[in-house]
């Protein structure tokens, strides 16, 4: 209970500077907005969008939007000097990660509400099935959310951070972009569920152990 | 002299090793014949497949000590999985170079993305991350967040594997696909796989004992400067101590 207590104070504290400074999602989904324009340039044939790129557009631009975001993730904590504190508080790091996990899905899941019809629109691209889209993108989001958080978390006071976050979570998130890039290929082409059922079952199995493990390893990386 | 003992040993082992392999190379190259369809194109998997033998085990060994090291932190057990990065890393090169080798007279490209060399990439970029932290981070929290990293890895890599082979493949099967059929190559092609095994483990070991040895001399350093320090400290104590009674 005291877990989830300090938790939900954490998230609480965060949500409130985001919502009051409004600084870090408005530049983020700028960013995604720009990723995705790049994108539709470099995927330009005779002057047509070539709609058949939408999955993976969709989920490389998330993936860069989300590792800003993530950059920035335990910065507040760390600029005011409490990171050790509330590692070393009363419930120890867990409320720390889950609060910063559940703030990264609340930052993603905004962006993505905004950059999955932009980019449709850009790449005139229409999805026969999209409550499967979203569903794999929910799933992406929140295994990208955990292992973002326990990647993000643990480099905070390694040198260039900066690069080598990217290095670390791509590979480590390679399942879910690949799934997820599967399940919207054939959404848009109308498939049925039992042919997407195994890419959705691929992603909830990642969910699952990055429920399990990222918090643990987080525990053990940072006591 | 007993601590002597493995530092003559462990060369001495890569030593034997390499030799198995030439020998065993140089029976691949003069000994067996060469493949109908491929040539001698195919005498690449004769180290291809032994050197992914050897970066699988040393992959899947790393996490593995990773894991023990987390739960109850060793510095041998550290230099294990360390040395078992890097040496796994190294042959995960020799696969990534050897493979498109044969890919592009098999397959007539350089590249696929085929299933096992997706995972063989991925598993690549995957220890180069992990080692990139552990240099990045110093000694004692690089020590824990490459541990973790590898930790997920081990799974994160067999979710990669079920992922890529969703999409099919048209890699050779070698041993379950009863690929060798000739006498000749069925012993050169172990011979082959022992050697690049051997030399793995004498490698391995090797790595391990230099970091090691490595630790011991950075906390040695560490101690001695924090002599000096006590000293230097006593003798400014005493200095001030002296003024007091002159004055």
């Amino acid at each position: 209970m005291t877990t989830l207590r300090l938790g939900w104070a954490l998230l609480r504290k965060d949500l409130a500077i985001a919502v009051r400074t409004r600084e870090v999602a408005g530049l983020l989904m700028l960013f995604a907005l720009l990723c995705a324009v790049v994108f539709a340039f470099g995927f330009l044939r005779q002057g047509r969008a070539a709609h058949e790129q939408l999955p993976g557009v969709l989920w490389v631009t998330l993936l860069f939007t989300n590792t800003l975001g993530l950059l920035r993730l335990f910065a507040p904590d760390e600029e005011a000097g409490a990171l050790p504190q509330v590692v070393r508080s009363i419930a120890g790091p867990a409320p720390l990660f889950w609060s910063k996990a559940a703030l990264q899905l609340c930052f993603s899941a905004l962006i993505c509400a905004f950059l999955a019809p932009v980019v449709a629109l850009f790449l005139d691209a229409r999805v026969a099935q999209p409550q499967w889209v979203a569903l794999a993108l929910a799933l992406g989001l929140v295994g990208q959310a955990l292992c973002g958080a326990l990647c993000a978390g643990l480099l905070t006071q390694v040198r260039l951070r900066e690069v080598l976050l990217p290095l670390v979570l791509y590979p480590l998130t390679a399942p879910l972009l690949l799934g997820g890039v599967q399940v919207a290929a054939l959404a848009m082409d109308g498939a049925q569920l039992a042919e997407m059922q195994g890419w959705l079952m691929l992603m909830v199995g990642f969910d699952l152990l990055a429920v399990v493990l990222c918090p643990w390893l987080f525990g053990r990386a940072s006591a | 002299m007993a601590s002597s003992r493995p530092a003559r040993a462990l060369p001495t082992a890569l030593g034997v090793s390499f030799l198995w392999l030439c020998a065993a190379i140089a029976w691949v190259l003069w000994a067996t014949p060469a493949d109908e369809a491929l040539g001698i194109v195919q005498k690449i998997f004769y180290i291809h497949v032994g050197s992914a033998f050897a970066m699988l085990l040393c992959l899947v060994a790393a996490s593995g000590a990773a894991a023990v090291d987390l739960l109850s932190p060793s510095p041998p057990v550290d230099a294990f999985g360390r040395a078992c990065t890097e040496v796994g890393l190294l042959f995960a090169l020799v696969v990534l170079t050897s493979g498109p080798l044969w890919a592009r007279k098999s397959w007539g490209a350089w590249w696929t993305w085929e299933p096992r060399l997706t995972l063989t990439l991925l598993a690549t970029l995957l220890a180069a991350a992990v080692l990139a932290v552990r240099a990045m981070a110093g000694s004692a929290g690089g020590r824990r967040i490459g541990n973790a990293l590898a930790v997920l890895a081990g799974p994160t890599s067999y979710l990669i594997h079920i992922a890529v082979q969703k999409w099919g493949g048209t890699h050779p099967q070698v041993i379950q696909g009863g690929g060798i059929q000739s006498p000749a190559m069925r012993v050169a092609f172990w011979a082959c796989v022992a050697g690049l095994l051997g030399v793995a483990f004498a490698l391995v070991a090797l790595r391990a004992r230099t970091l090691r040895l490595a630790d011991c001399l950075a906390a040695l350093q560490l101690d001695r400067q924090a002599a000096t320090l006590r000293q230097q400290r006593a003798a400014m104590a005493g200095a001030t101590d002296g003024q007091w009674a002159v004055s």
